[in-house]
């Protein structure tokens, strides 16, 4: 699962790219939320565009403005959410909309997937309730014969074990993953134009991390449906997505295909990520590099780059110019630093220090076994 | 269902046993009629009581056994009795009044005033306490949420005895200004009235209002905080986030979503509130110049009358229990994770 090499077939076997039409295009999208110390920016212009069957993989720290966005828009957010930009869902505007109007796409055109699937169904209804729910809200004249036929259909189609009985199952009654499967059939209920995963897999165990993720690849296929999946577990990025925007502070910092991403990340955050990872391909002895540091508030966020005070590169000019999403090659792929040529080839430990190497973790422990050793000698006499 | 219920109530039986064997024991200890009498009989007629006729009292009164020994005839009837004891038997004992004031009498005709009185407030308070809690809830922080918050915490400082002189001095006064008497502040009915049970209802109706209203502000306020809490806790879930994002409107996720789910902690306090306005019946029957159970314990307390105050004990203790009862069932048929084997 986090074995991030990224094979070139796997890339050739999914459409890359322009497949078909845009469907969801975001624009400028900004989101602040007015606290009582005065207004938080959690997002400050994020723009993407998502085409039919494509999957756009999000990454970033908590608090990186990765979930605030989609929920934006989704019209999810509290109504003190102050939201700015455009969000267009097959040309028609999504922010701004009224509650009859987005009830109307929510779920049926756009649906999304919450990271916990333990809190994400109500415990009071059974899950046939709650999936029907799902396709009577936008199909009302649909008999009940037919929703719980469509029902079962669906619950069977995410790899959900005895369909007909597990229909009238409590939520309590299924295990973490079947609930996350249960989530994902009422995202695809729908045969919604985009699917929103929020982190979908972020409370359950690895193994049902894989068949959750496969089911959502299932799904996606299915209706042919565009993906945005949200995530800081860059393994899934790298096996389950064409595209990937790579977010901090509130901001895209890099944007490129997977194999760009990977192989030749430009904004040194990115490579602090792809550092701070095992890798499967390589040797052991190799010490993980940490990005020391913790993101900045989102208060006050000072001007410049707000990565500069935890990047190793930095210089003057970082401090006075934030920098924008800069084309590197013509590709498509953009990314936000004013050093990004000179990251060109670098691995990770070239321009992030390790914390410590293994001598001198060598040398600590062995100062600490000495200390112990005094001790007891001394209790001994 | 069925079993759980039986269960539970064969259970109230040992609760029931042991309210009533503390109260027995508090009542008994605290007073002696007995003595009250002989010292009243004396200051009327100013001569020593002759030992005959104590004999007598305490042999009428049971007072002549034990304390252990008269709430064992008290419950059984069983062994040396005149036939007017055991509450097995449905005899309720003698009451120190004379035999005039039979306790039997007096207990099954007033119970329905009371009944109807805590009935009807504690409904009207659960069902004012859901809605008020609910607006707050969804209005949180506006003018309305603030103004609830403010009337709830005000209904909740003042005490009972207060608030009933308040509301009847209020409704005299509106009675006086409209030249009518739309508010009855005296009294349950009108004296001897009798009718099938829908005429009673509208001749009590003007008796009933302030008298509910009190009792009712009385329970209301912890509910609807109550309410209130829980539905915020809900609203913020993400089952009520995932309803929204399946293009639920926002009306049907609040009713549907969040306030089934937010009912069943209330569901399960709510009933309790009987057992506060059988306390708070007390204080508002005397106040409004009710004929019910509440003034009539209080009335027996004061006396000393032992097996009056017993009959009372067990009354609400029962009221209580089926509340009790009440609030179990509604948990398991509001959450379908509690099931009963």
């Amino acid at each position: 699962m986090s074995n991030i090499s990224v094979s070139t077939s796997n890339g050739d076997s999914r459409a890359v790219g322009a497949k078909g039409d845009t469907v969801l295009s975001v624009k400028d999208l900004a989101v602040s939320f007015p606290t009582d110390d005065g207004l938080v920016h959690a997002v400050r212009g994020v723009s993407y565009e998502l085409r039919r069957g494509q999957s756009l993989g999000i990454v970033g720290e908590s608090g990186s403005g990765k979930s605030v966005t989609s929920m934006a828009i989704m019209g999810l957010l509290p109504k003190t959410a102050q939201i700015t930009g455009s969000a267009k869902l097959e040309g028609d505007e999504l922010l701004g909309l009224g509650d009859a109007e987005l009830s109307r796409i929510r779920g049926k055109k756009i649906s999304m997937i919450f990271q916990d699937p333990l809190t994400s169904l109500n415990p009071v209804y059974t899950v046939g309730f709650q999936l029907g729910e799902a396709i009577r809200t936008h199909y009302g004249d649909l008999s009940k014969q037919e929703v719980r036929t469509r029902c079962i259909d669906l619950l069977d189609s995410v790899g959900i074990p005895n369909p007909q009985q597990r229909v009238d199952a409590y939520p309590h009654e299924l295990s973490g993953g079947m609930r996350q499967r249960v989530v994902i059939a009422i995202a695809m209920a729908n045969n919604p134009d985009v699917i929103i995963a929020d982190e979908p897999t972020t409370a359950l165990d690895v193994t049902v991390q894989a068949q959750v993720l496969e089911a959502l690849e299932k799904a996606r296929e299915e209706v042919n449906a565009a993906l945005i999946l949200i995530t800081h577990d860059l393994g899934v990025i790298a096996g389950h997505t064409d595209e990937v925007l790579v977010m901090y502070a509130g901001r895209p910092v890099e944007h490129g295909s997977v194999d760009e991403i990977f192989y030749e990340p430009r904004m040194p955050y990115t490579l602090g990520l792809i550092g701070s990872l095992p890798r499967m391909d390589e040797s052991r002895d190799q010490r993980l590099t940490p990005i020391h540091g913790t993101p900045p508030s989102m208060l006050n966020l000072p001007v410049g780059c707000p990565f500069r005070p935890r990047c190793p590169m930095h210089q003057d000019i970082c401090a006075e110019v934030e920098p924008g999403l800069l084309p590197i090659n013509g590709s498509g792929h953009v990314a936000a630093c004013h050093f990004s040529d000179q990251l060109e080839g670098k691995a990770p430990d070239e321009v992030f220090a390790p914390v410590a190497t293994d001598l001198s973790v060598e040398a600590e422990v062995e100062a600490v076994e000495a200390e112990a050793a005094a001790l007891h000698e001394e209790e001994d006499k | 269902m069925v079993v759980f219920i039986i269960r539970r109530t064969l259970m109230m039986i040992p609760v029931l046993l042991g309210a009533t064997i503390l109260c027995f024991a508090l009542v008994d200890l605290s007073n002696d009629p007995v003595q009250d009498r002989v010292f009243e009989i004396e200051q009327s007629t100013g001569e020593p009581v002759p030992q005959s006729t104590i004999d007598a009292l305490e042999s009428s009164w049971y007072y002549d056994r034990s304390v252990p020994e008269r709430y064992w005839i008290w419950l059984t009837g069983l062994g040396d009795t005149n036939g007017d004891i055991g509450l097995l038997q449905g005899k309720w004992g003698p009451s120190i009044e004379g035999s005039a004031m039979d306790i039997s009498y007096e207990v099954s005709t007033r119970f329905w005033i009371t009944l109807r009185l805590v009935l009807f407030a504690t409904l009207a308070s659960i069902g004012i306490a859901i809605l008020a809690g609910v607006v707050s809830a969804v209005k949180q922080y506006s003018r309305t949420d603030y103004t609830l918050t403010f009337v709830g915490f005000l209904f909740l400082a003042m005490p009972v005895f207060w608030l009933g002189s308040l509301f009847k001095e209020g409704a005299v006064q509106i009675n006086k200004v409209l030249g009518s008497t739309v508010f009855q502040t005296y009294g349950s009915g009108t004296t001897g009235f009798r009718g099938n049970g829908w005429e009673v209802f509208v001749d009590s109706l003007p008796f009933l209002i302030v008298p509910t209203l009190v009792l009712m502000l009385g329970g209301y306020a912890a509910i609807s905080r109550y309410q209130r809490a829980s539905m915020l806790e809900v609203m913020n879930s993400d089952y009520v986030r995932l309803a929204r994002a399946k293009g639920v409107r926002n009306g049907t996720v609040m009713r549907r979503h969040a306030l089934r789910t937010a009912l069943i902690p209330v569901a399960t306090f709510a009933p309790l509130a009987l057992s506060g306005a059988m306390g708070g019946a007390m204080v508002t029957e005397r106040i409004f110049g009710w004929r019910g159970l509440g003034v009539y314990s209080l009335d027996a307390i004061n006396a000393g009358d032992t097996f009056a105050v017993m009959a009372y004990v067990l009354i609400s203790g029962v009221v209580v229990l089926v509340g009790v009862l009440i609030s179990d069932i509604l948990y398991g048929v509001l959450d379908p994770r509690i099931r009963y084997e």
